[in-house]
């Protein structure tokens, strides 16, 4: 900045000689003065100088508007470098000074007419710019020939032009009719105007999100497609953007699109690269995976994204990043290039951690064992947090690659012997969570954690360390010693470490219950009324009470089977994946957040959403309308890596990681049993007490537990046949409508509750033939759904048509619309004897992995007992779906159902109901359909109501009934206008029962 | 879209500003400077975000070039490539990107942004295209002067031993001058190896650039070797055949010649520009440059002891440049002594970094050096070996292509231009990352 100001010092003070001495003063007055006399000079070359000394002061953010007149003067010029000059000044004062802009105009129109185009442009290019209402008014004419102008450099102009005009009146721009000239440009024989004309329409298509500007057909997309050929590196990235917000009729459309646009992943742009790469993670969605073509696509997919990787560290950066989302999506496409994400010593680190997760992402069998020898090296580098990392990541792989679990845990312990602290620390983090997914396999390296107990200074270290010393406190002989010494300093603990430590001395409590009564009285005080935190004093209440009124039952609690940790952690949700995936290359991909997320007001925010999969029929929701379909609210906290179909195939007694706890597999877990169920019928907790041989010492002031006896004791360990079963007891406690009744005397109990509640309980199809026994090796299954107190429920009856006994009842339901999946496992607590019906009710969920089903409401099931695995699938009405507060604002009803564009709408005729309006609204009601208004017109009953889906779909409807006359009509606007079919079937179904 | 360019000096000052959608303010300026001063060592410096505006800039020259927005959907690598281009545009005009060239060409500046940028959308970013429309003079920052000769290296890189062009070629402005054309194969090398020589990874990413000061010429031809082989590399048989994996072309270049006799036909326009990248992995064609022979000890005296043999395989006509080896060493290492085999090699011990640095500043090929360090670690235990290592080497080996790639011959098409035109073919290959495992 020194010599902008030494220069403009020596003007002054050559002007100051020049003129009156009274400007010898040094204010900024003097200094304008004298730009004002050099800007009304007569020598071309001095205006030049004096309107870039203007520009100079400018930019430095100097106010010289006062200047305005003088240099608007100078734009009469035939000088195209001053001119320049001078629109450059414009633009930025012009919105201060409106009035004085005014005095451009005319320039400005004349310009327009001018024999050269360059200057032709550039007055179209200034004018837009120039933010000021009275003169848009004048820029129409010039702007209309502009655009028809012969010279292609000012026709690409004026399709700019024609984006900015839009932002300062858009009612303007419709009204000249601009936007059918634009639209007439994308035909255009040069492709840069065809560009700029893709990129103006899409601008303004933003800001109407309803309108159909650029209407996007096999047309118009063909023309883009033969201008992506032709035109500069920076339009492609326009046109390609366009592409991706396409949607191909069919899988050959969308073939034949990938076809035209793979040359672009060669292009040497690496931005171009990027948004080819977006239109071809979107488009393959389409194509059926057993394609040719599919595996072509993937394997032309690699090279470029290999490729990204080579530049700048910035660059790589942001290529990770894309390229993160895109392993999670289709981790096939990278598998075989391990090794592009090794990290390199002088990779900055946050190349460095973006590579790592990549590389977690990646390691499987067959490349684990590269990986781990990667991660160990990592783990001895000088950057801290990056050592961390590696740490984690070892643990990562230990948790994802089963086999390599066991060279995780020696690596681990190789740098645990380093004793760096920091590494020490990580180690013992991720050692804990290698125990919770391996349980019994690893524990001959606790002692060699316990030497470091000292060096632990991060509460997280800590209270893994804590964890496991209570975990395995019956393996640990000093544990109660060990704890102890935590205890000291309890209350400078965090509360993460307080928690764990009250949770470790319980356990060891109830495993080692002689030894230990001191301490853990003296962590129960110190919980409960030493501390001001709520959390830890509600926990140290409960136990305490648990210890004192039933230690079988704290035993239950406390020791209860953990669920599984998963496999795949931090992975982006579906959802939020298929969005990010439809924006890669933007700043969305590089934030890993929705573009809503991070843009304020409602502009440009649209949530866009991958095309359906092959093979579905139905036409797909455009992209810019409202929520997806078939995407559930709150989906599955994780996924689960394989292909549930899979599963299925392979069904066993694990169901997927994804949901609620799993069944037991090992002896201990067998005691852990629902605390409610356990108090109802006597399952004793066997292994538990074979595991404490002595008699629990009953805790001060606790009676002993009554359920305790000798005689039981035997019993139970000569083995009922409920515990062999294996599958009996819930692992976790419930709400009782959880614990699924047995009886059919229960259920009735629940209808009568659903009976007194309501005033007409939810309709439930009467159940239908499923599985034949036939088909099923003798089982026989009918059943039904029925949403019960706001719980869905699969109610079925289980028939044995065989000639031998069948045990161990097992489910799964492969993914579905909803993400309907089984909220516990499949209860059969009694071998089903030949010719023996039992009912069986499952109550479900809907937070399993979706999938669109044909037709929507369609669910696979696997039912697996001691003699096979069946297969069968049905369908659920949708009404089970609806939930309680479905119940919308009628303002808000009437808003949306305005902002629902009519194409949504599907009109059914509803024959033969005789029921009036009243009594159909309220057996509607019941099903969680709400009337939100009734309007009687002219005889006709109008009820208008709505519903929602448990995955946040609204569906609207209007329901006429003429009086007298049996046939409704129903009217359902929706979203996601592919449920409105089974909607009025559940219409239809509760209406007419 | 991008919303505001900005131009600003180390220290913060607007140098050049220019707002094409008026929707940011001003005073965006101040906002990205403290943002970008405050950032740290280990947080991305490519996005940050202030509210609802995104700042990408790019640091080149001692000058942030800065880009913001507030569209969500703008991509950061176009917007990142764009403020790439603009300062090699900069660079093509005014012959170099400086606080100071920039001040006294700030209305050029301006003029290309207005041409490069409408409303926000990346019109054009080709040399070519804008000086048709480009109407002010550029003004070069220094006269010429021999005291240029000292400095000179490829464009980008800083290579005081290549002294194969004559002087202020690379920071010269296009207008004016001798009629002049470089061709440079430039290589980066990635090498993971373990002591027993085991390669682990190996990468050479390559570039062929060509700059071109002539007044016109309709195409220039670069033969390349007639064996390179592209991509299947089931193709190359066991012949030495010089192979890549892959490779992507400027849009300019015209390979009609390309599959049969392995020929560019490119007509450059005037200024910088990369004709050919290319990458290949794995299987190189040489052996690697360097390998290490280490042993390490612990004395009596509870000091580490370490002898290091290392031995350049370079063919014995070339030598690499400033070599440097960084030694990763245990925790808590106080002091270093060192016997080194020649003067001018040097070692010094930096504790904040964990690292010995050895430097060679002349290694020819064929030849080995040794040296021996002793480190005085008070906590010296067995585990503490197990951090010693990797030895991380930087170097440059001039007139080398680690892939093999030569330019057989550079053939100008001639016009109606007369008077000698000066040709330069240049190689050079630099270390990216070539870390030895102990």
């Amino acid at each position: 900045m020194q010599e902008w100001a030494n220069q403009l010092c020596e003007n002054r003070q050559f002007g100051s000689k020049m003129t009156d001495s009274k400007y010898f003063t040094t204010t900024k007055k003097g200094e304008i003065f004298e730009l004002k006399a050099e800007l009304n000079s007569d020598k071309k070359e001095k205006k030049k100088e004096a309107v870039k000394k203007v520009i100079a002061s400018m930019t430095v953010g100097k106010d010289v508007s006062a200047l305005f007149p003088d240099v608007v003067n100078c734009m009469q010029t035939d000088n195209l470098e001053l001119k320049k000059l001078v629109y450059l000044y414009l633009m930025n004062y012009a919105k201060s000074q409106p009035d004085m802009a005014i005095m451009a105009v005319n320039t400005f129109v004349k310009d327009c007419e001018d024999p050269n185009p360059l200057i032709r442009a550039l007055a179209v290019r200034t004018m837009g710019c120039i933010r000021v209402d009275k003169i848009t008014e004048y820029l129409c004419e010039p702007l209309r020939k502009c655009l028809k102008d012969e010279d292609p450099y000012v026709r690409k102009t004026a399709a700019v032009c024609v984006a900015k005009l839009h932002d300062i009146n858009a009612q303007l721009v419709e009204d000249q009719g601009f936007l059918d000239t634009l639209k007439d440009l994308i035909s255009d024989s040069n492709p840069m105007v065809v560009a700029n004309a893709v990129a103006a329409l899409s601008e303004i298509a933003e800001s109407h999100p309803n309108s159909n500007l650029l209407d996007l057909n096999p047309q118009t997309i063909n023309k883009l497609l033969t201008a992506l050929n032709e035109c500069t590196e920076w339009g492609q990235i326009f046109i390609l953007d366009c592409l991706a917000n396409y949607t191909p009729r069919d899988d050959r459309e969308s073939q034949s699109i990938c076809e035209r646009v793979t040359p672009r992943l060669s292009h040497a742009n690496s931005a171009v690269v990027l948004s080819a790469v977006k239109v071809l993670m979107k488009f393959m969605e389409m194509l059926p995976k057993d394609l040719d073509y599919y595996g072509t696509l993937l394997k032309k997919l690699a090279p470029p994204l290999v490729t990204l990787l080579s530049a700048e560290p910035e660059l790589q950066y942001v290529a990770l990043r894309n390229i993160n989302l895109i392993v999670q999506r289709r981790p096939e496409i990278l598998k075989h290039e391990m090794k592009v994400f090794f990290v390199k010593y002088n990779d900055p680190i946050y190349v460095k951690l973006e590579k790592l997760d990549i590389m977690i992402r990646l390691a499987s069998q067959a490349n684990i064992a590269q990986v781990l020898a990667e991660l160990k090296e990592y783990a001895t580098e000088v950057d801290v947090d990056f050592v961390r990392k590696a740490v984690r990541a070892i643990g990562r792989c230990a948790i994802k690659v089963e086999q390599s679990a066991e060279r995780c845990v020696s690596t681990l312990l190789d740098l645990i012997q380093t004793k760096v602290n920091y590494v020490v620390q990580e180690a013992i983090v991720v050692i804990k969570d290698i125990f919770r997914k391996y349980p019994n396999k690893y524990e001959s390296v606790i002692a060699t954690l316990c030497e470091n107990l000292d060096s632990l200074d991060e509460p997280e270290a800590r209270a893994a360390m804590i964890w496991i010393v209570g975990e395995y406190a019956e393996r640990i002989d000093n544990a109660d010693e060990l704890l102890e010494s935590f205890l000291e300093g309890f209350h400078d603990e965090s509360t993460q470490v307080q928690l764990q430590l009250l949770t470790a001395i319980v356990k060891l409590f109830l495993k080692k219950p002689t030894e230990t009564q001191e301490l853990v009285q003296q962590v129960l005080s110190l919980a409960t009324q030493d501390s001001d935190n709520p959390d830890l004093r509600d926990r140290g209440y409960i136990y305490w009470r648990l210890l004192s009124t039933d230690p079988v039952a704290a035993k239950e609690v406390v020791l209860a089977e953990k669920p599984l940790i998963s496999e795949e952690t931090d992975l982006i949700e579906p959802t939020l994946l298929e969005e990010l995936i439809c924006h890669i290359g933007t700043l969305a991909s590089v934030y890993h957040k929705p573009p809503s997320a991070f843009v304020e007001g409602s502009r440009g925010v649209q949530h866009k959403r991958l095309p359906g999969s092959a093979g579905s029929g139905e036409s797909v929701e455009s992209p810019d309308t409202g929520s997806a379909p078939v995407a559930s609210e709150a989906p599955p906290a994780v996924i689960p890596s394989q292909d549930l179909l899979g599963d299925l195939l392979n069904l066993d007694l694990t169901p997927t990681t994804t949901t609620g706890p799993p069944p037991p597999s090992s002896a201990m877990q067998m005691g852990a049993m629902d605390l409610l169920g356990g108090g109802l019928d006597s399952l004793p907790p066997v292994p538990l007490r074979r595991d404490t041989p002595q008699s629990p010492q009953p805790p001060h002031q606790s009676p002993s537990p009554p359920d305790y006896s000798p005689t039981e004791l035997g019993v139970d360990l000569g083995g009922s046949p409920a515990m062999t079963a294996g599958f009996g007891a819930p692992p976790t406690a419930g709400p009782p409508s959880f614990t699924a009744p047995v009886s059919g005397g229960l259920d009735d109990l629940f209808d009568l509750g659903g009976g007194v509640g309501m005033p007409m309980g939810a309709y439930v199809p009467p159940k239908t033939l499923w599985l034949p026994a036939m088909k099923a090796k003798g089982l026989e299954i009918s059943g039904t759904f029925g949403r019960r107190a706001g719980v869905v429920q699969m109610e079925m009856t289980l028939t044995n048509k065989a000639m031998s006994v069948m045990t161990d009842f097992a489910i799964q339901f492969n993914r579905n619309s909803f993400g309907l999946a089984p909220a516990g496992p499949l209860q059969v607590l009694t071998p089903v004897s030949p010719n023996q019906s039992i009912e069986a009710v499952l109550p479900l969920n809907t937070v399993g992995p979706v999938m669109k089903m044909e037709p929507l409401n369609n669910l696979q099931v696997a039912v697996k007992n001691n003699i096979d695995v069946f297969y069968f699938s049905c369908q659920y009405p949708i009404s089970m779906l609806f939930v309680e507060d479905g119940k919308m604002e009628r303002q808000v009803f009437l808003a949306t159902w305005k902002d629902i564009p009519n194409e949504n709408e599907s009109k059914f005729q509803l024959n033969d109901c005789h029921l009036n309006a009243d009594a159909a609204s309220s057996k509607l009601q019941g099903s969680n359909i709400f009337t939100i208004a009734k309007r009687t017109v002219e005889g006709q009953d109008m009820l208008y109501q709505s519903m929602k889906l448990t995955n946040g779909i609204w569906v609207l409807a209007e329901l006429r009934a003429q009086a007298g006359n049996p046939n409704y009509t129903v009217s359902l606007r929706c979203r996601a206008p592919e449920v409105s079919q089974c909607v009025f079937q559940s219409y239809e179904a509760v209406l007419k029962n | 879209m991008i919303a505001q360019v900005f131009i600003l000096s180390s220290k913060g000052d607007r140098l050049v500003y220019k707002d094409f959608r008026g929707d940011i303010g001003s005073d965006a300026v101040g906002l990205f400077y403290d943002k970008v001063t405050a950032l740290t060592g280990d947080q991305p410096p490519v996005v940050m975000t202030h509210r609802n505006v995104h700042f990408v800039h790019v640091w080149q020259g001692g000058l942030y070039l800065v880009a913001t927005t507030i569209a969500a959907d703008s991509s950061p690598f176009a917007i990142i490539d764009f403020l790439n281009r603009l300062a090699a545009l900069i660079k093509d005009y005014c012959g170099a990107l400086s606080e100071k060239t920039v001040q006294m060409n700030f209305a050029l500046i301006y003029e290309l942004l207005d041409e490069m940028l409408d409303y926000g959308y990346v019109q054009s970013t080709s040399c070519d295209v804008l000086k048709n429309f480009i109407q002010t003079e550029a003004l070069s920052s220094r006269p010429f002067s021999l005291l240029d000769l000292a400095n000179v290296g490829l464009f980008g890189a800083d290579t005081q031993q290549s002294k194969v062009a004559p002087s202020s070629a690379a920071t010269r402005p296009l207008q004016g001058g001798k009629s002049e054309i470089f061709v440079d194969v430039i290589e980066r090398m990635s090498v993971v190896m373990s002591t027993s020589g085991v390669l682990m990874k190996a990468e050479v990413e390559g570039e062929v650039k060509v700059k071109c000061f002539l007044p016109s010429c309709s195409e220039i031809r670069i033969g390349l070797n007639e064996d390179l082989s592209v991509g299947g590399s089931h193709l190359a048989g066991y012949g030495a055949a010089v192979r890549v994996d892959e490779c992507s072309f400027h849009p300019a270049v015209r390979l009609d010649d390309f599959e049969a006799h392995r020929i560019l036909r490119i007509s450059p326009g005037q200024g910088e520009q990369s004709v050919m990248q290319y990458r290949l992995a794995d299987r190189l064609p040489l052996a690697p440059p360097f390998r290490l022979f280490p042993a390490i000890e612990k004395d009596a005296a509870g000091r580490l002891l370490m002898f290091f043999k290392l031995r350049c395989d370079l063919p014995p006509k070339s030598s690499a440049v400033n070599v440097s080896a960084s030694i990763r060493v245990p925790n808590g290492c106080i002091s270093l002594s060192q016997e080194l085999s020649s003067p001018d090699q040097s070692a010094e011990l930096q504790p904040q970094n964990r690292a010995v640095v050895w430097k060679v500043p002349r290694f020819p090929g064929g030849t080995q050096l040794s040296a021996v360090f002793k480190l005085d670690i008070p906590a010296l235990s067995s585990a503490s070996m197990m951090e010693v290592g990797p030895v991380c080497l930087t170097f440059e080996l001039p007139k080398v292509t680690a892939s093999g790639l030569h330019v057989r011959f550079l053939r100008l098409v001639p016009t109606q231009h007369r008077g000698p035109t000066q040709r330069w073919v240049r190689y050079v290959t630099h270390s990216d990352s070539y870390a030895i495992r102990i």
